[in-house]
């Protein structure tokens, strides 16, 4: 395990690398400067002060020496916020995304397993149906759409929790639960189809006749089994949600990151846009790693070492 | 008792007269394909999604030339009617803050939608499933290297991606259904590559390798019909997700050019007046919504027929 | 029974006590209510360093914690702020600066020095401003800024701790006004060495000499003004605090509007704009901006004035300002907004109406244009455009107004920002949807922008005798010919329609009734909150 857990390690490092590379060469080709007076710069100036970032010299040259100091963890500082450092700004953003990602990660599992698992066991029953209208809804309406609703109804018409704003745990119930829905909706689908699957399987016929108790068969075989699919979106799902979400936190105002990953990109904020690729990669490769370590954990069959094969 | 046998003569014994008819299966001989077809029908449920599925299909070609109007024409005297308050003419939906009748580019929006959304599904599905698949049967070393690259795939900002690919291809249906799915079919060939991992250990895997079935045969006739649940699924969620994020490259310039109109367009630009035009959102929602359910029923209905455990 | 009342009785004397305590406490801060504004910020101020900083929100913000020689008035008019009064040469070109005895926050005086440092630091090549241009007027500020000179050339001179003589290159009539803008504030040298690249960063690492002081920077959330009791003037100052949120949602503006959480909602879009017409919260805020298609007269088709001509006379521009946007835009008359002066009156009123809506004349010039260009079919015509407020739906109208008056299929070309502007420098467009607002109180704001290889001319025009008009106005002393040569500048511009002006935009804001005496200014920060009060919120 321990040699198994350095090789990815090794991986997660050249993969970063590869990452930054191709998204450092192809975004400097995306139209335009990073200058955020672009439209008013006589363009004189503008090659001037291009010049003077040293955005003028060869593209490879400027890999290098973003390289070089990203090797020593330095992100550089952003174009548009002048002289402001990446990385005190995805600190500064990160900790609010995050708790409202995480609270709507923790809600949204647990309720989306629960009704999975009752629609499931109750199938064709009015419980299901209920469930399954409850999780179509919750993606075919946006977050956004849903946001609104929260902060205008219960911000402003019932004002029984702050229409927007941050500080409070109460400032942080609408924003987690608007994005909740779509988490709700995803694993209630994954362990109901899951589930009906596994309960179909001969094990589970067996687990009955050995005259195991219901709730340990469901919880200790069929739920266990049920949950690899869900498990497989749940990583990269709460890294995406603990990012921030763009439209989320405009409608309740919360100073989270969620607009720094299309605004840098807008912007042409070079630096930027890397700080914020590299910190999400990380985090996404991260997850995706104790994903790999959950299905064992889930489902001892999976090995991943594998490499007898 | 052994006496007695040895007293048997040949002479006791005659053939039995042989009825073929008695031997032949009695029950009509089902393929596979017939076979889910029978059980696909005789789910309510899917058939009604279906239905549903083929009317708004059906709306969206013909709901347009119902009235008088068409999506694009602007009638300034008539801006933001509410289809609640008074009908001036025949706008069933109300009309938008350019006067445009909301019946029409509803429908015409939910066509344009369709279209990208089954696009980009199509590509998803082929890719992430052919990926995910090979990755999880082979395991190990293949699997490793690319997983990796998978990583670096979502690791890379794909906003970027697509601005570029959009500058490259301009704007159109077809680009950015492909701009939607370059990105999207990652969730797929995880989705898939779990569920294989998970599916070669079983019992009956091992039993059809040693019964020296091939790479070929394995994938297709004992592997992926069981991956089905999970890609059904997860097509589902493509779905909405790419009307959505049609609409989130229109709000950034990427989008279809105007005067065109998607469900995604039409609620982005309602939820900005869903305080005071709700209307204006709760149609296009209210067909997404529905377009989603019964997309959603046809996804059980297609999962239990496709499932080769419940055939009987 | 007395004893019921007895109790009741102290009670009462408890509550009243306590109540005549707060209202103590209330009286001392001036008048009975608190003198706390919460105002809203539509973006996080990208940095308060003021000769660097280029965004509307950090003018917002430095407006009110730092002042320059002159301030803006009620009135939008210069008025002597660190400056006592100035001496102009003859020429118009020298001008000698007295200051009063200003101090900064932390006691030290605000000297000549601190603005010939803050000046010269924005021109510093090294110091990349992307606002250094609009220092441009003074005599050896461009070649400096583009290395072609050396600073000392800087005709900008501290002559004593409360003397300071600039010298201009041409005679303006506008710098009185220039020097309330954030780039021609002062600056310390000593703080600026002292914190480097952080200056300006945190409220700790800068000092104010205006009637505010930032306490409380939290980062893309909030930030906090007080008081500043060494400012000069601060006996007019009558707010406490001003707290500044962020946050860039109309949606979530009127939200926080409706709850009691802000006093103000900065940008009203059309259907806000109808729930709340005709109440008393309502505000407009006249911009110095104008919308105008630029044609690309490079263009085989758009190269004929006919043509062009038929374009601009096919739009109606009162179903954009009423219809689309409703926030009180104006239809243009021509290019430069109704509120920019020359000379001390509105240049509209100097100059002419050229716009008019004509569909049939317009087709007839269309077929006349196409005539003379020897075009048999109409082409398909492409409009370069951006998806901004309500940018989208302006040519969305333009696009079926093309097509039922003139019969031209037109195709839109909605591209991000950044890409726009790209295609337009390559002059990769045919008609391009522009918008430009001015940087000084003056028509040269707008109209040096068409001179033949001015790099904002996207469109190519050229015509000599509008070059020559623009030049001689550039240099020339006498003000009151000046504003003559541009006003036939303009008509010149309009009669060829080298662009077809739109409209000249407005904000729709709602402000709460017991907010007083908030100034806004429609050339360079947006307002002034020195005087501003609360009166009546209980």
């Amino acid at each position: 395990m321990g040699r198994f857990i350095l090789i990815r390690f090794m991986y997660m490092v050249i993969t970063l690398w590869v990452i930054a590379t191709v998204t450092f060469f192809l975004m400097h080709h995306l139209p335009g400067s990073p200058l955020a007076n672009e439209e008013r710069i006589p363009p004189e100036l503008k090659e001037q002060i291009l010049a003077q970032y040293g955005l003028d010299k060869p593209l490879p040259v400027q890999y290098l020496d973003y390289l070089g100091k990203l090797v020593q963890g330095d992100l550089g500082t952003s174009f548009k916020y002048d002289g402001r450092s990446v990385t005190e700004m995805i600190q500064q953003g990160f900790p609010a995304s995050a708790q409202i990602g995480l609270q709507a990660m923790v809600f949204g599992v647990l309720l989306g397993v629960i009704l999975g698992c009752i629609s499931a066991l109750r199938r064709g029953t009015l419980v299901d149906n209920g469930a399954t209208v409850l999780s179509v809804l919750g993606y075919a309406i946006p977050s956004f759409t849903l946001a609104a609703l929260f902060s205008y109804y219960v911000g402003v018409v019932w004002r029984v929790l702050p229409a927007a704003g941050w500080g409070t745990f109460a400032h942080s119930v609408l924003p987690s639960l608007a994005l909740s829905f779509l988490v709700i909706a995803q694993i209630t689908r994954y362990v109901r189809t899951e589930m009906l699957e596994v309960l179909g399987q001969d094990y589970m016929k067996t687990a009955r006749a050995k005259g195991l108790e219901r709730r340990v068969i469901i919880i200790r075989h069929a739920l266990r089994n049920a949950l690899i699919p869900a498990i497989t979106i749940i990583g990269p799902l709460t890294v995406a949600l603990m990012t921030g979400s763009l439209v989320v936190e405009k409608i309740f105002n919360i100073p989270g990151m969620g607009w720094m990953f299309v605004d840098s990109i807008i912007t042409n904020d070079y630096t930027m846009i890397m700080g914020v690729t590299m910190f999400y990669s990380f985090l996404l490769i991260l997850s995706i790693f104790i994903v790999d370590i959950l299905y064992g954990v889930v489902d001892p069959r999976i090995r991943l070492t594998g490499a007898k094969e | 008792m052994a006496a007695n046998i040895k007293n048997l003569s040949p002479d006791l014994f005659e053939p039995a007269e042989f009825d073929h008819t008695k031997e032949e299966i009695s029950r009509k001989r089902l393929s596979y394909w017939q076979d889910v077809r029978r059980r696909f029908f005789s789910n309510t449920g899917a058939v009604i999604g279906l239905v549903l599925i083929l009317v708004i299909g059906m709306m969206a070609i013909i709901g347009p030339g119902m009235n008088d109007y068409n999506y694009r024409q602007q009638d300034y005297n008539v801006q933001n009617i509410s289809p609640f308050d008074r009908i001036v003419g025949d706008h069933w939906f109300g009309t938008d803050n350019l006067g445009r009748d909301l019946w029409t580019r509803t429908w015409y929006g939910a066509g344009i939608s369709l279209l990208i959304a089954l696009i980009a599904a199509g590509i998803d599905l082929t890719i992430g499933v052919a990926y995910g698949s090979i990755s999880g049967y082979f395991g190990g070393r293949v699997d490793d290297w690319m997983q990796r690259i998978v990583e670096v795939l979502v690791g890379i900002p794909n906003l970027i991606v697509i601005i570029l690919l959009l500058i490259w291809l301009e704007p159109g249906i077809f680009p950015i259904a492909l701009a939607i799915a370059l990105t999207g079919w990652v969730n797929m060939s995880r989705i898939v590559r779990a569920q294989m991992l998970q599916l070669k250990s079983q019992e009956y895997v091992l039993a059809a390798r040693t019964l020296g079935a091939g790479t070929r045969r394995m994938l297709m006739k004992h592997l992926l019909p069981n991956v089905m649940g999970p890609v059904i699924i997860t097509l589902m969620f493509t779905i909405p997700q790419a009307i959505f994020f049609e609409a989130f490259l229109g709000f950034i310039g990427l989008g279809l050019r105007p005067p065109e109109a998607s469900l995604g367009v039409l609620i982005n630009d309602g939820y900005k007046m869903l305080q005071v035009f709700p209307y204006q959102t709760f149609f296009p929602a209210v067909i997404l919504s529905l377009l989603m359910f019964s997309f959603n029923l046809l996804g059980d209905g297609l999962r239990d027929a496709l499932d080769p455990k419940l055939r009987q | 029974m007395g004893k019921k009342w007895n109790m009741a009785l102290s009670l009462l004397l408890v509550v009243s006590m306590v109540l005549t305590a707060c209202g103590g406490v209330q009286q001392g801060a001036g008048g009975k209510d608190k003198q706390e504004l919460n105002w809203v910020i539509t973006a996080e101020p990208p940095g308060l360093d003021s000769a660097i900083t280029t965004d509307t929100v950090s003018f917002q913000i430095l407006n009110n914690i730092t002042e320059g020689l002159y301030r803006l008035n009620k009135d939008n008019e210069p008025e002597p702020a660190i400056a006592k009064d100035v001496e102009i040469s003859d020429d118009k070109k020298t001008y000698t600066f007295k200051l009063r005895d200003a101090k900064w926050s932390d006691g030290k005086p605000v000297t000549a020095h601190d603005f010939e440092f803050a000046w010269k630091r924005a021109l510093d090549p090294k110091n990349k401003s992307q606002y250094a241009y609009i220092l441009f007027p003074i005599q050896g500020a461009q070649e400096y800024n583009e290395g072609k000179g050396d600073q000392e050339d800087v005709a900008v001179k501290a002559v004593d701790d409360k003397t300071l003589k600039v010298e201009l290159k041409d005679p303006i009539p506008y710098f009185l006004m220039m020097t309330s803008f954030a780039t021609y504030r002062p600056q310390r040298e000593d703080i600026v060495e002292k914190y480097g690249k952080d200056f300006a960063e945190d409220p700790d690492k800068m000092v104010y000499n205006g009637p505010f002081k930032l306490t409380q920077w939290q980062h893309n959330k909030s930030l906090k003004l007080e008081k500043n009791e060494k400012y000069w003037d601060k006996d007019k100052v009558k707010l406490d605090t001003i707290n500044f949120t962020k946050s860039d949602e109309v949606s979530t503006q009127v939200n926080l509007y409706n709850t009691g959480k802000l006093d103000f909602v900065e940008n009203l879009d059309a259907s806000f704009v109808d729930k709340f017409k005709g109440k008393e919260d309502v505000k407009v805020f006249n911009e110095t901006t104008t919308f105008y298609l630029q044609f690309n007269t490079n263009d085989q088709f758009f190269a004929n004035e006919k043509i062009r001509k038929a374009f601009t006379m096919a739009l109606d521009r009162s179903i954009m300002t009423d219809k689309i946007s409703k926030t009180g835009s104006k239809p243009a008359q021509g290019l430069v907004p109704p509120n920019v002066e020359v000379d001390g009156k509105s240049f509209r009123e100097l100059s002419g109406k050229y716009l008019k809506e004509d569909p049939k004349e317009a087709k007839k010039l269309l077929e006349e244009g196409m005539k003379e260009e020897g075009i048999k079919k109409v082409p398909k015509v492409e409009l370069l455009g951006y998806d901004r407020d309500t940018a989208k739906k302006d040519q969305e109208y333009m696009q079926q107004t093309f097509k039922e008056v003139l019969g031209v299929d037109v195709d839109i070309q909605i591209l991000p920002f950044k890409q726009k502007l790209e295609r337009e420098d390559a002059g990769k467009f045919q008609i391009s949807y522009a918008g430009w607002g001015a940087d000084y109180n003056d028509p040269m704001t707008f109209l040096d922008l068409w001179v033949t290889g001015n790099a904002f001319n996207r469109g190519d025009w050229s015509n000599k005798e509008y070059d020559k008009l623009i030049k001689k106005a550039q240099s020339n002393p006498d003000f009151e010919e000046r504003a003559k040569q541009l006003a036939k500048a303009e008509k010149i511009l309009m009669e060829e329609q080298a662009i077809a002006p739109l409209y000249h935009r407005a904000r729709m804001q709602l402000q709460k009734p017991y907010v007083k005496n908030v100034w806004r200014h429609p050339f360079g920060a947006d307002y002034t909150f020195k005087e501003a009060y609360i009166e009546g919120k209980q």
